[in-house]
């Protein structure tokens, strides 16, 4: 009797959590079914009546009942959860293509950027980093270099001088001057910076550029250990082996004095307009400390010896990223600036 | 500087090097190589023609001609020369030759068909005549032109023969020709040329220093007239313009051996002595280029009785100059100190051919040399001159040669290679330098005179000369021994690009300005130009100026690209020289940043003090009482931090810019000497803090900063912070008044405060508002 009154009651509450429309539906199903005051309730006040074998079978009955009925309604709801959930997941759709607000980050000068690279490179190689004034006396930017007044090196740089009777400088040379006086032999240092030539503007000609000039000095220093260090160089440079030439270049600061050419990276030396069909393109003038600029820089030639070169970072940038006109650098325009 | 291939193949006996590839040998071994051009290439199809008949054709000044061109035939072709006649010798350029870059074709002219042309000089590359063709003697049609051939010319770049006087000639570079190809020089000078017995120019130097030799010869019975063709197209592809026969063999003898010659007209020259001095003072000279020059006594001239004859080592002068009407002249070969001529001539702004080669300090044994040459040479171009008396030579004394040791050990040292003593000796002796052995490892060496007078004198100068021959190609990298020590910081570069970094993160992209300043910007900012370090040489007024600030490259910049944008942010780190008294300028870093925007709001202004607080965290601003004529005057403050004004904020002046542009200019210089501050660890604070609006009601233009600092000093040190919430202007508040609102937060470090605590700030903090006589909402 009792039996099948359940059984019709499990049947009807299934019925009636299936059917349920909503999770409140579902609540009130519970409450009338499985609440204290609930239908099954009901029923278990009848077990009293029951013998004890009648009594062990029906309450086993009772509580699997109430087990599936009580997992059967967790079930439901959970559906309603997860549907409700994924209603909500839904409604917030939003358009991922919409530009996002707030400024972007500004863009570093070219010419910052190589610097930055050149300056994290050489430092990893132990070279210290060095700086010296745009304004030089005719002294370090001239007789220290082994330049007295009235040489007709002096003509190769159009310079810029000054009422003061001081000028502009026109390589990043005095450094090596500088670096001798700081830092004493041995020493390696690098000097990028800012100089300048009296020379009109135009598409490859510029009064202002940047150069990045280079000195070691130590015991016993060769031709051989500047070109390991120039191939060393122009590796990281350009990401890649560059095939290197040495040949006779005239500076009066050094003795003997090189320009260094690399292959040319566009045609790999077959010839191209870059390379004005040579397969070579001048790249870095160098070469072996003269030892009236070490004696001047308060070194002695007879135990220290070195080397220096000069690396024309201006062109370096536009090799780098195919600038064809010089004048764009410091243009100060941002539809150029922003590329970088 | 141009060379001719086949000068220098003259010279070196049996060089079969094609022109090209001794460019490349030339770049690799000695100087560096610009290019090289063919020069005269038609020659190698231009022949000699007679002309048969020429006869006028009507309506037109042409003359139609008809040639015999020997083995190629009769031609008939169309001449506008005047000189165009039957019997005339000329040259003929058949169709199919290209000549200096036109093509000669079959074409018709004044309704004739031309056959090729009959050149002028101009047209064959000789010199500039262009009135008349032509005209030859002494050859047979069909026949090339005496002499002339098509030749290459090998451009070679001057500054890299600034320390080689020597190869400022084509006999210099033959000689470097022949160490590098191995193959032998021939000398063109033959010493026997000069004459024995006394001279009949006497010679007086004033200073040997200045002028270490002087050599003369005389001539007479000369015949001036223009040079054989040949003669004229050698040095008309070299740029130096043939004259007469006369200047066109000094000239010749210049770019043959590099020295210097002048020719003067003997019967203009006043007395018998040529006196090599300085300038008085006061003293002109009347140039062969038509201009008169004001010589000062630093200035070397040469002169007669009367007066400066020429400007030595520079031009000649007019009076003496060689003319149709000269039979008799003086040749000067002569050395001059190089730093005098160099002087002389940027101070008269007059390069020439003559002081280009001087002030590359010339060998004075050359002097003699190239005299002999000269006699030859005239005697070929002025048929019948004769030689007058002996060889008029004043000379220092010699300098002795300079003497170099060499030792093995040092130099392979030095090169980084191993070199064998017997290689070492062949390369330099084929450079004509002499070499003893006195030892073993141990080599004296003895410099030419041509390569004695500056280049070379440290044993450091053979390193190179030896390097170059074995060619440096042959030398094995290899590794230094490297550092163990980290480098030596640089502060400010890692200072500067932390700055960078951080300002570009903030939206900002970098510029960067040139040094320069225009007298005109400087007004324009209200700078007085005579403040600034000044070029004394600039290119252009515009750039006369160096920048003692970066505002008004700044500017530019936002002039410029307000054009293209609506709004941008940009910024430059960048020096300000200061002029300084007897010493080198005071160039300071200093950091500009602007924000710009086409609009009328104040956001730019907070913007770029947002950037200011980025890079300053905690600086202050405190309006300046003393706007500049650029800076918004309600809208300029000075940046203080850490107690320092350390730079400045501004709106541009709205007569400098349309739309809001806000600038911070910060001395970078400046904030680096302070140093970071420090920073200490403070405990975090472990009870729970309370938290209160407060509202000061203020005068429109009371600073809220002013009253935050007051805010501050009443809380105590219960307060943890304060932060700025909104201000309040309009009903209820008077017309002028504006409320100000705090948000304060207040804790103790060691409890929990009570409501009876938090009251106690929030009244002493109203209290002394009050007293300080604000209003306040509460
Ligand atoms: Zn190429």
């Amino acid at each position: 009797m009792l039996e099948s009154q359940l059984q019709a009651l499990a049947a009807s509450a299934q019925q009636r959590i299936d059917a349920a429309a909503s999770p409140d539906a579902l609540e009130a199903v519970r409450v009338e079914v499985l609440g204290r005051k609930g239908a099954l309730a009901e029923v278990s006040k009848g077990m009293g009546k029951l013998t004890p074998t009648d009594r062990v079978r029906i309450g086993k009955l009772l509580n699997s009942t109430k087990t599936t009925l009580e997992s059967a309604l967790d079930a439901r709801l959970k559906s309603f959860a997860d549907a409700a959930l994924a209603a909500r997941l839904d409604a917030e759709w939003l358009d991922v293509t919409l530009p996002a607000p707030g400024t972007r980050p500004g863009a570093l000068h070219p010419l910052t950027r190589i610097q930055q690279e050149l300056e994290d490179l050489f430092t990893s190689m132990g070279v210290a980093v060095l700086d010296g004034p745009e304004v030089e006396s005719e002294y370090n930017n001239f007789d220290a270099l082994n330049i007295p007044p009235d040489h007709p090196a002096r003509d190769m740089q159009d310079t810029f001088w000054l009422s003061s009777g001081q000028c502009l400088r026109t390589h990043t040379s005095p450094v090596q001057v500088r670096g001798m006086a700081k830092l004493g032999p041995p020493l390696l240092m690098i000097a990028p910076g800012r100089v300048f030539r009296n020379e009109e503007v135009d598409a490859s000609h510029e009064h202002t550029f940047y150069q990045l000039e280079g000195m070691m000095v130590d015991r016993n220093v060769s031709i051989a250990h500047m070109l390991y260090f120039m191939r060393t160089l122009l590796k990281h440079i350009f990401n890649r082996e560059v095939t290197v030439r040495l040949r006779p270049g005239y500076f009066p600061f050094v003795e003997p004095g090189f320009e260094l050419d690399i292959q040319c990276l566009i045609c790999n030396g077959s010839g191209c307009p870059v390379c004005k069909q040579s397969g070579w393109v001048e790249l870095l003038p160098c070469g072996l400390v003269h030892p009236n600029v070490l004696r001047m820089g308060g070194i002695d030639p007879d135990r220290w010896g070195g080397f220096a070169f000069g690396l024309g970072l201006t062109r370096l940038v536009m090799m780098r990223y195919g600038i064809d006109d010089i004048r764009w650098l410091q243009s100060g325009d941002l539809r150029f600036l922003r590329q970088f | 500087m141009k060379f001719s291939y086949n000068w220098i193949r003259e010279m070196v006996d049996g060089l079969d090097v094609a022109p090209h590839d001794l460019m490349q040998l030339i770049t690799i071994k000695t100087a560096e190589c610009e290019g090289v051009e063919e020069a005269g290439s038609h020659f190698a199809k231009v022949v000699a023609a007679r002309v048969l008949e020429a006869e006028p054709i009507p309506g037109s000044h042409n003359r139609k001609a008809r040639i015999d061109a020997g083995p190629l035939g009769e031609r008939t072709l169309v001449c506008g020369a005047s000189n165009c006649r039957a019997g005339l010798l000329t040259a003929y350029v058949p169709s199919g030759t290209g000549l200096e870059g036109t093509h000669i074709g079959k074409r018709v002219v004044s309704g004739i068909e031309s056959d090729g042309m009959l050149a002028s000089a101009r047209e064959l590359g000789i010199n500039k005549d262009h009135e008349t063709i032509v005209e030859l003697d002494a050859v047979t049609p069909g026949e090339s032109l005496p002499r002339l051939q098509p030749d290459h010319l090998i451009e070679v770049d001057n500054k890299s023969l600034t320390h080689r006087p020597d190869l400022w000639g084509h006999h210099g570079m033959a000689r470097e020709v022949s160490a590098i190809t191995g193959k032998p020089l021939r000398d063109p000078v033959d010493m026997t040329r000069i004459p024995q017995g006394p001279a009949p120019v006497k010679i007086a130097i004033e200073d040997f220093t200045l002028c270490p030799r002087y050599s003369a010869l005389a001539f007479e019975n000369v015949t001036v007239q223009a040079s054989p063709l040949w003669f004229q197209h050698r040095l008309q592809i070299l740029g130096l313009n043939p004259i007469n026969n006369i200047v066109d063999v000094t000239n010749y003898v210049m770019a043959e051996l590099a020295q210097p010659m002048h020719a003067f007209d003997a019967g203009k020259l006043a007395g018998d002595t040529i006196f090599v001095r300085n300038a008085r003072e006061g003293e002109t000279a009347d140039a062969l280029n038509g201009e008169t020059y004001a010589l000062t006594p630093a200035a070397l001239v040469i002169a007669d009785a009367s007066g400066p004859i020429a400007i030595a080592g520079v031009i000649g002068g007019a009076h003496s100059a060689i003319g149709d009407s000269t039979t008799r002249l003086v040749l000067e070969s002569a050395n001059f100190h190089a730093a005098c001529v160099r002087r002389t001539s940027s101070r008269l702004k007059l390069r020439t051919d003559a002081s280009m080669r001087f002030e590359k300090s010339q060998d004075p044994v050359n002097t003699v040399r190239a005299l002999a040459r000269a006699v030859e040479l005239l005697e070929l171009v002025s048929p019948g001159i004769r030689l007058v008396g002996g060889l008029g030579d004043l000379a220092a004394p010699p300098k002795p040669a300079p003497v170099i040791e060499l030792h093995m050990d040092w130099l392979i040292r030095k090169l980084g290679r191993d070199i064998e003593p017997a290689e070492v000796q062949r390369i330099l002796e084929a450079l004509h330098f002499t070499v003893e052995a006195p030892a073993a490892g141990v080599f004296i060496v003895t410099v030419p005179s041509w390569r004695a007078t500056k280049d070379i004198s440290i044993k450091d100068d053979l390193i190179e000369e030896i390097g170059r021959m074995i060619g440096y190609a042959t030398i094995t990298p290899v590794a230094p021994v490297t550092p163990t020590e980290a480098p030596a910081d640089n502060p400010r570069r890692r200072f500067h690009r932390q700055l960078r970094q951080l300002v570009t993160a903030q939206g900002f992209d970098e510029v960067y300005n040139y040094s320069f300043l225009s007298e005109d910007d400087a007004r324009r900012f209200s700078l007085d130009p005579a403040a600034h370090v000044t070029v004394a040489n600039p290119i252009s007024i515009d750039q006369a100026l160096l920048r003692q600030t970066l505002i008004p490259g700044i500017w530019k910049n936002i002039q410029e690209n307000s054009k293209h944008f609506d709004e941008f942010r940009l910024f430059e780190i960048g020096y300000e020289i200061h002029r300084r008294a007897d010493a080198l300028p005071e160039e300071v870093p200093h950091l500009a940043a602007a924000v710009y925007q086409k609009t009328k709001e104040a956001g730019p202004l907070y913007e770029a003090k947002r950037l200011a607080e980025c890079i300053l965290p905690g600086c202050e601003l405190r309006p300046a009482g003393d706007a500049a004529v650029h800076e918004h005057p309600a809208r300029t403050a000075g940046i203080l931090w850490r107690g320092e004004t350390v730079g400045r904020l501004f709106e541009f002046h709205p007569n400098f810019v349309e739309g809001r542009a806000v600038v911070v200019d910060l001395n970078l210089g400046r904030i680096e000497a302070m140093g970071s501050p420090e920073k200490r660890y403070q405990p975090v604070r472990r009870y729970p803090e309370s938290a209160f609006d407060l509202s000061v009601i203020g005068q429109r233009r009371t600073l809220a900063g002013d009253v935050e600092k007051l805010i501050r000093g009443f809380a105590g040190p219960q307060l943890e912070s304060i932060r700025f919430l909104r201000q309040y202007e309009g009903a209820p508040l008077a017309d002028g008044a504006k409320s100000i609102s705090f948000r304060l937060v207040v804790a103790s470090r060691d409890h929990t405060l009570s409501n009876e605590e938090v009251t106690a700030v929030r009244d002493a903090i109203i209290d002394g508002m009050r007293r300080e006589g604000f209003d306040m909402r509460v």
